[in-house]
């Protein structure tokens, strides 16, 4: 395809596209800077109060700070810890729990009333039971992840397993297969669009889940650090660890978002 | 010929929360190697409970159904079960689709996926191995479902409303395409059908079933020049008077139901 000679009508419209692809970009870029710039400004020539706003210097230098005295890496380190290990439990756990339910039609029947009610129950109420059971630490923490994770990752690849064309299963039926074959054949390959978008909500609600752990219990980490700046008043310290916060998530949502590139080509 | 189906005093009865429903009741019928059998009649009459039965997906209530002498089982290659829609799988390939019933009873050797593509290279499908299931025509796609189907050499396919999905241009095409491979491979087929027409310019062997519960009401044998296709079939006055005998049969069973 690539050595193809295209018309002259073709070439225009690459252009075209081309052309507003790079304006999309541009204006998304001058957004940001024209925000950062009027942010600066502001708070410069005192127009909005600095101490409340902080600025985009200010944070940088704080970010310089916390980088050279090891703070950032460590706190970073601690909640990026906490929210992956939340992250890969809750979803290994609750995929596994959404095979089992999708398996048996009974177990189904039984636990969805329980379902139902564990993922309207808001999972921070759970916080005090959650420390007296696991202490003041990392674990309960990652407790508090795994919980605000997982229902809904059953519930999301749960509904997705059961929503299989059922005229593709009467094929496989009619072919003499198992209920394994028909997993691994038909449901699996036919979910794996929801699954990666479960993975991006999960990315997401793991972050929630790490920081509102930590604004219950830690000694350490980003939503400490939220927390504590906050406390003292240290509106840098605030957004310097949002900013923070920000980018890891991002990170971390792009990187599921190349898992799905991946997958996309290997089911081609 | 010898028979390949048996089918003995078969009955079966659907049971629901408020309801039974007897949907099939005496039948009795035997259908020879190569024979081309078409069922019709009213709907709801337990036509395509016929074929779920002989496919081995449903166990009669009583009587007894033969293939070859054994109790159908889905797990056996005897017979080959063709829907109304192709239930192609969307994420795979074509050449990769025909394999799928290769995969699913473990035969995927060198020489069946051998077969299989001669099959659609015979019937014109080669060009669209490497291809999405939704970059073909439907009536493409319902070749490739029966390509997928005689992967397995079934000795029987069950046919039900192959057709009915697409459009009238192909729908005839198709028609005669599908009677054509069955015929060269020496296939037995079973065909489920509203269309009476489709019914007579196919069949050997036509059994009308009445309204539920279904029980056979007649049996037509019509009988043309063996080099007619399908199509042309359809042009005699033959094809032409027989449908208005199982049209009436068909239409006398309906206001019973009224």
């Amino acid at each position: 395809m690539k050595n193809k000679k295209f018309s002259k009508t073709h070439y225009d419209y690459l252009n075209k596209y081309r052309a507003k692809k790079l304006l999309v970009l541009l204006t998304q870029i001058s957004i940001l800077l024209l925000f950062l710039f009027a942010w600066e400004y502001l708070t410069k020539y005192e127009i909005i109060s600095s101490f409340f706003f902080s600025s985009p210097s200010k944070i940088v230098k704080t970010i310089g700070q916390l980088f050279k005295s090891g703070e950032l890496i460590l706190h970073s380190k601690i909640t990026l810890s906490e929210t992956l290990i939340g992250f890969a439990i809750a979803t290994g756990i609750g995929f596994v729990v959404a095979f089992v339910l999708w398996y048996s039609d009974f177990l189904r029947r039984v636990l969805e009333p329980y379902l139902v009610v564990l993922n309207s129950l808001p999972k921070i109420a759970l916080g005090p039971i959650i420390i007296i059971w696991f202490g003041a630490g990392s674990k309960a923490i990652v407790f508090m992840c795994i919980l605000i994770v997982i229902i809904v990752t059953i519930m999301n690849i749960l509904n997705s397993f059961t929503s299989c064309d059922k005229q593709l299963i009467a094929l496989a039926k009619s072919l003499g297969a198992n209920k394994m074959q028909i997993f691994f054949k038909l449901i699996l390959p036919n979910s794996l669009k929801d699954i990666v978008a479960t993975l991006k909500i999960n990315v997401g609600l793991s972050w929630i889940g790490a920081i509102m752990g930590e604004y219950l219990v830690s000694k350490a980490g980003l939503g400490y650090l939220l927390i504590y700046g906050g406390q003292v008043f240290n509106l840098n310290l605030v957004m310097t660890a949002t900013v923070v916060l920000c980018i890891l998530a991002s990170v971390m949502y792009f990187a599921v978002a190349l898992f799905e590139k991946l997958m996309q080509k290997l089911y081609q | 010929m010898q028979d390949l189906v048996k089918i003995q005093d078969l009955s079966l009865i659907y049971q629901s929360i408020d309801s039974e429903t007897t949907a099939l009741s005496d039948i009795n019928l035997t259908i020879r190697k190569q024979e081309f059998v078409s069922i019709v009649g009213p709907s709801g009459c337990g036509k395509t409970t016929i074929l779920s039965l002989v496919a081995g997906l449903l166990k009669p209530t009583t009587g007894k159904i033969t293939i070859l002498d054994k109790t159908p089982n889905p797990k056996d290659d005897l017979a080959g079960y063709m829907f109304q829609r192709d239930n192609l799988l969307p994420w795979r390939t074509i050449e990769k689709n025909i394999y799928f019933g290769l995969e699913i009873k473990h035969k995927k050797t060198h020489d069946r996926k051998a077969f299989a593509l001669s099959l659609a290279e015979k019937y014109g499908l080669k060009d669209f191995l490497k291809k999405h299931p939704s970059e073909l025509s439907g009536g493409m796609r319902q070749r490739v479902a029966l390509i997928r189907t005689l992967a397995l050499q079934p000795e029987l396919l069950l046919l039900d409303e192959p057709f009915s999905a697409l459009d009238y241009q192909t729908r005839l095409e198709l028609c005669d395409h599908i009677y054509e491979i069955i015929k060269k491979e020496k296939k037995t087929a079973i065909l489920v059908t509203h269309d009476i027409f489709e019914a007579i310019t196919m069949s050997d062997t036509i059994y009308v079933l009445s309204a539920r519960p279904g029980t056979i009401k007649a049996i037509h044998q019509p009988k043309f020049d063996k080099n007619l296709t399908p199509f042309e079939r359809r042009k005699t006055e033959k094809a032409k008077e027989l449908f208005d005998i199982i049209w009436q049969e068909i239409q006398n069973e309906k206001q019973k139901i009224q």
